[in-house]
């Protein structure tokens, strides 16, 4: 009974991917950096085969505003070609590991003209239906400042130093009153607790004025 | 009474005043533009459209956003602590507090109406400033005027 289930389910996994054969390709949607830095695009794959000793990785690139794709890296029988005569000479490198589905490639010292689209392919052989898919690379001068972010400070910095100031006038005055309050009774006793309380009344209203100065 | 009534009215339409200069996108206007300080409207074919304000100096134009919402806000709370002073200060004194916040609020105001005039569209030659910036100097005279009156202010003492 046992060896019958392992045997149905080898054939059954040998069998329905024969008709869902595809090869699904991951990269990230969009890259943001600065200029100047490096950026390590990362593109990986999922397949129902084995990884395959033929597996290959490819990367195209096609620049903002141009119609044209230029392929910049290859990867087939184990060897990776990284462009040597193309936008990314010198400044490409194969940081991935097939054995493990990562295709990814390292972009060094970015420039202006490097923002566009960067498009990963991968073949499993012989799971080779699939679509590429790509990453939009943005390259920025200097990192900006999101909508409103000064606004929302200058506001709450402002409000919360109002605040403060209030808190802080307000416990002055209390901590004065119950120092004089508390000096009173150590001295003289319950009689007088009573009369400075009474003298405390007129006195705090004259304070704001020698205060804010 | 007259003269409360007076006072009350002026804080109040101040107020209003702040607020359209803060909330009215109308700085500055040209023929087919009418922009500033949230966003841009802008006439095609005769018909007004509302788009962002890109490719503007970021800094500057969220300091002007900040420091207009601060005016209408210590305004507004001037307002209040007037009213709370009406009842609770004793007689004879000034209304320093509320005269402090009216302050405050006119140099808030006194910084955004600056930092725009000297940061935005100086070098344009087409357009002029719109009734929002008018607005904002006028309440920056009127929120000074009503500064100085609370601090000079007593209350009536019987």
């Amino acid at each position: 009974m046992l060896t019958f289930l392992a045997l149905a389910s080898v054939v059954l996994l040998g069998i329905v991917p024969e008709q869902s054969q595809a090869i699904v390709i991951y990269t990230g949607w969009e890259r943001h950096a600065l200029v100047g830095s490096d950026i390590r695009l990362s593109c990986s794959f999922f397949s129902w085969r084995w990884t395959s000793e033929d597996v290959t990785f490819s990367w195209t690139y096609r620049p903002d505003g141009s119609r044209d794709s230029i392929s910049i890296f290859h990867y087939t029988g184990g060897v990776p070609y990284v462009d040597n005569k193309g936008p990314f000479r010198d400044r490409l490198e194969f940081v991935g590991n097939p054995g493990r589905r990562d295709g990814s490639i390292l972009l060094k010292n970015l420039e202006f003209t490097d923002n566009g689209t960067f498009t990963c392919d991968a073949k499993n052989p012989p799971d080779i239906v699939g679509r590429p898919s790509s990453v939009r690379l943005l390259v920025f001068e200097k990192v900006p400042i999101q909508a409103g972010v000064i606004t929302g400070a200058i506001i709450g910095v402002v409000l919360g130093l109002l605040v403060l100031i209030v808190v802080i006038y307000y416990l002055m005055r209390f901590l004065v009153a119950r120092r004089v309050f508390s000096l009173s009774v150590s001295k003289h006793g319950k009689k007088k607790k009573e009369g400075s309380q009474q003298r405390q009344g007129p006195v705090p209203p004259a304070d704001p004025s020698k205060i804010k100065v | 009474m007259l003269m409360l009534a007076g006072i009350v009215v002026l804080h109040i339409t101040t107020i209003i005043l702040l607020l359209v200069a803060t909330i009215d996108n109308a700085w500055w206007i040209t023929d087919s533009i009418s922009t500033d300080l949230w966003g841009k409207w802008v006439l095609t074919k005769s018909e007004w459209h509302y788009t962002n304000l890109i490719n503007y100096p970021d800094e500057y134009l969220q300091t002007v956003q900040a420091t207009s919402v601060l005016a209408c806000i210590f305004a507004t709370l001037a307002l209040f602590v007037f009213v709370a002073q009406l009842f609770t200060l004793p007689k004879g004194q000034r209304f320093t507090f509320t005269g402090i916040l009216q302050l405050i609020a006119c140099l808030c105001i006194m910084i955004a109406a600056s930092i725009y005039t000297a940061e935005f569209h100086t070098s344009e030659s087409e357009g002029g400033y719109g009734h929002s910036y008018v607005l904002a100097w006028i309440s920056f005279v009127l929120t000074f005027l009503l500064a100085i009156t609370y601090l000079v202010l007593r209350k009536k003492s019987e």
